[in-house]
């Protein structure tokens, strides 16, 4: 199998130079065509959907939920504990959605940990592996709360400035990823070496993550993401 | 989908990924599974993607604590889970809840049980390619939740019930909205009905598909409607009654077990929808039974710092998906020493293993909607 | 059976009856809440928001301590009030510095409330805090203060509730003013 390396599908420099009244009008474009990708989790995956059903409907508010993945996704919403096993899985699927692209942390879980905040294996909040536009507090919140949460968010977008995007370039997360990371498996064949023979400790010093704030034992759990980003982040 | 070939028919095997993150698993379970041509030959459910340490966590805990965060492994089923825990504390501490608080819990239960099969009657349909049931099956979701929020607070995790009872007694003119609430649900039930079982592109796709055999269930130790399905009569609310249930379950009582024979997807869909028929008859007696019971406390008056004897306790109950058992091992302290959690889910998927192999990929999702796991329970 | 007379029926039947029922609710409204322009109406006790009446509080940290999620900061002093009346002894009293709840750790169970020996905590159904800021999420005393305002008046129970139940012990004043003990 050969893999292609093709260049995620972006709109920067070009977004950039745009004068005030096309920015406007692509600003309300984006505003009220938010291609929603669910990333169910746990518990409010269900309040997410019950969002989507006939008594919520947020496709009133612009919010289509039939994106069939996230390579046609605009908003990534993180519903549900993000645990250390999950986190490359989310990693990479917000990587694959096209610029721009916003996320919405959903409940407890995914701002911080929620009722999880001790435990050995979830990621204390989603921020720490993607950049987040909205939080929206609740365990699990309810569905008006995500609607909220939306209208917020398109506040924010209709207010967008090019250079708050390319400010956000700068941060950790907004990298250019190439395809071939993408597409990458998430067991690499060395790894699956690693893992039908006797298990090593070279992967465990692995894990020095720029994505994450610091904390050691959630670097650990990232190693696998904070690789692809030294694969690729040459110029962040 | 096409394997590698190797000229003509004949065909190499294939591993597919099903998972973590597809819509069919409803959660992020993960299936690897050896394909020959489009025959499935192994299939082996990778789990973990959504451990979050529970058991641990239990420890560290108060029992108020905890039965706050029980709620939490079975988002569906959050007051059954926490019901668990209550009864097992109960029990070793050998505690008589007030009867008020007992008849309460039992109609949340199966209040409860009744939310989570919805969420399970319109998930299924939509796995098999049928859009419309889930906006049904929410919107009888809505009108239940919406009485649960009353009494407790919250539309998904409850975290009502307490040692020796419940938080608060009931709002007024709380039954009276439950009893409407039921009613409506039960005029609207034929509307969900008509687009599933009628339904004959359904039927065809589920009738004789993923057939599980009682010997498999019993090795595997799975429970709940997908054993019913398959005709092994179990049912702890009868067998080994806990909460009201002992009344209800009684000859002449609203309780019956539900229970199929033919094993494959489409009675396991059966068995769900006639559950929630019972459970509605069931929270309906529970309601008459709350109108007709004298005034009287729904808790009782715990010490300040609550400790459970040394000892060990297992207390199992049926959860709407299955058995769910907790294995408290106390020292005496206010925290349990270990708390171990058999949660239904995890058996009904290991099955899977089993069941898989030997079925088209089509018949894929089919099978694996059918077997109703919640992944959080599944993992813990 | 049941499922016998079910199966009886051929393809076309089962189809018409799910159209049918498709059909019946196109015609029926809708029970969409519009709700950025229509507010729902939320029950009394439902759990969105915690409010702090600040006067209540004496910092006794009970339920910073009770707190699964150890979601709650509270900081406070002593500072010694002159006696009353001639002769009387000088009290001590713990003054509110900080009052914190970190809503993006809450797990919004509601014991912080439960605990509280002097009705400081309050819940309060307002859910319309989601902020682009983690850090916006800490509420102070100010913000928790401002919720008050939106919460509703206790519902009164159903006929059959005791007149008042007594959850917990209301903790005396003693053990209130004690500095809190490290209990995990």
């Amino acid at each position: 199998m050969t893999m292609t390396d093709l260049p995620m599908p972006r709109v920067g420099p070009l977004q950039e130079a745009t004068p005030k009244p096309m920015r406007l009008i692509l600003n309300w474009g984006r505003r009220y065509s938010l291609w929603v990708f669910n990333f169910g989790l746990a518990c409010c995956a269900i309040e997410f959907i019950a969002a989507s059903m006939a008594r919520h409907d947020f496709i009133r508010l612009g919010v289509i939920p039939f994106a069939p993945g996230p390579r046609q996704a605009d908003l990534m919403v993180v519903s549900g504990t993000v645990t250390d096993k999950m986190a490359p899985a989310v990693r990479r699927l917000y990587d694959q959605m096209p610029e721009p692209k916003y996320v919405i942390s959903f409940g407890a879980c995914s701002n911080s940990g929620g009722p999880y905040w001790d435990s050995y294996c979830v990621t204390k909040g989603v921020d720490q592996l993607i950049p987040v536009d909205v939080y929206v507090p609740g365990c699990p919140p309810r569905p008006e709360a995500l609607l909220q949460g939306i209208l917020l968010l398109q506040q924010r977008i209709a207010s967008e400035q090019p250079a708050s995007r390319s400010l956000r370039k700068k941060s950790y997360a907004d990298r250019r990823a190439a395809a071939a990371v993408l597409s990458r498996p998430f067991v690499s064949a060395q790894d699956r070496e690693r893992l039908a023979g006797a298990p090593s400790e070279s992967d465990v010093s692995r894990g020095t993550s720029d994505a994450s704030r610091g904390t050691g034992d959630v670097s650990r759990g990232t190693g696998d993401v904070s690789r692809g980003s030294t694969d690729v982040s040459g110029e962040a | 989908m096409v394997g590698v070939g190797a000229g003509g028919l004949a065909s190499a095997d294939m591993v597919l990924n099903i998972g973590p993150q597809h819509p069919a698993t409803h959660g992020v379970l993960r299936l690897r599974i050896t394909l020959d041509g489009e025959r499935i030959r192994r299939a082996e459910p990778i789990v973990g993607y959504m451990h979050r340490g529970a058991e641990k966590l239990f420890e560290v805990r108060d029992y108020r604590q905890i039965m706050v965060l029980a709620n939490r492994h079975d988002w569906l089923s959050a007051f059954s889970n926490e019901i668990g825990v209550a009864l097992t504390v109960e029990r070793m501490l050998g505690m008589d809840v007030p009867e008020r608080a007992t008849w309460t819990r039992t109609l949340l239960a199966e209040l409860n049980r009744v939310l989570n099969h919805l969420m399970f009657l319109g998930s299924y349909p939509l796995e098999l390619g049928a859009i419309t049931p889930i906006f049904y099956s929410f919107r009888e979701r809505e009108e239940l939740q919406a009485v649960m929020e009353e009494i407790s607070g919250g539309r998904m995790h409850y975290m009502f019930s307490r040692v020796g009872g419940l938080r608060d007694d009931l709002p007024a003119g709380w039954l009276g909205r439950v009893a409407a609430s039921i009613a409506a649900v039960r005029r609207r039930l034929p509307d969900l009905e008509s687009l599933l079982v009628g339904n004959e592109i359904l039927r065809a796709r589920t009738r004789g598909v993923g057939v599980l055999s009682p010997e498999l269930i019993e090795a595997y130790g799975v429970s709940g409607p997908i054993a019913r399905a398959s005709g092994v009569d179990v049912d702890l609310r009868r067998d080994r009654p806990y909460l009201a249930y002992a009344e209800l379950f009684a000859p002449g009582g609203p309780g019956r077990v539900v229970v199929r024979s033919a094993g494959d997807c489409l009675a396991r869909l059966e068995v769900l929808l006639e559950q929630v028929h019972v459970s509605l008859d069931l929270a309906q007696a529970c309601l008459d039974r709350l109108a007709a019971l004298p005034a009287g406390p729904v808790n009782v008056k715990l010490p300040k710092v609550l400790k459970v004897p040394e000892g060990w306790d297992y207390v199992a109950t049926e959860n709407p998906l299955g058995f769910n058992g907790y294995y408290l091992v106390s020292r005496g302290d206010k925290t349990p020493w270990r708390l171990k959690l058999r949660s239904a889910s995890f058996n009904n998927v290991a099955v899977l293993g089993e069941l898989l192999p030997g079925t088209l990929i089509a018949d894929m999702v089919a099978i694996l909607g059918s077997m109703f796991f919640v992944v959080g329970d599944i993992d813990k | 059976m049941a499922r016998q007379e079910k199966e009886s029926r051929g393809l076309v039947p089962g189809l018409l009856s799910g159209m049918a029922t498709t059909a019946r609710t196109a015609f029926r409204p809708t029970h969409t809440r519009q709700y950025p322009d229509v507010a729902p109406d939320l029950p009394p006790r439902s759990r969105g928001v915690i409010a702090l009446l600040a006067d209540n509080c004496t910092s006794c940290m009970l339920c910073a301590r009770e707190c699964p999620d150890w979601c709650i900061y509270i900081d406070s002093h002593k500072e010694t009030i002159p006696p009353a009346s001639e002769g009387g002894r000088p009290r001590q009293q713990n003054v509110l510095d900080r009052f914190a709840i970190d809503f993006s750790l809450c797990m919004y169970c509601g014991i912080c409330i439960e605990v509280c020996p002097f009705d400081a905590l309050f819940w309060s159904p307002e859910f319309e805090y989601a902020e682009t800021d983690i850090r916006d999420l800490l509420h102070e005393k100010e913000r928790l203060g401002e919720w008050m305002a939106t919460v509703p008046p206790p519902a009164a129970f159903e006929p059959g509730a005791l007149e008042e139940v007594v959850v917990d012990e209301p903790a005396t004043e003693e053990d209130a003013t004690q500095p809190p003990e490290a209990t995990r």
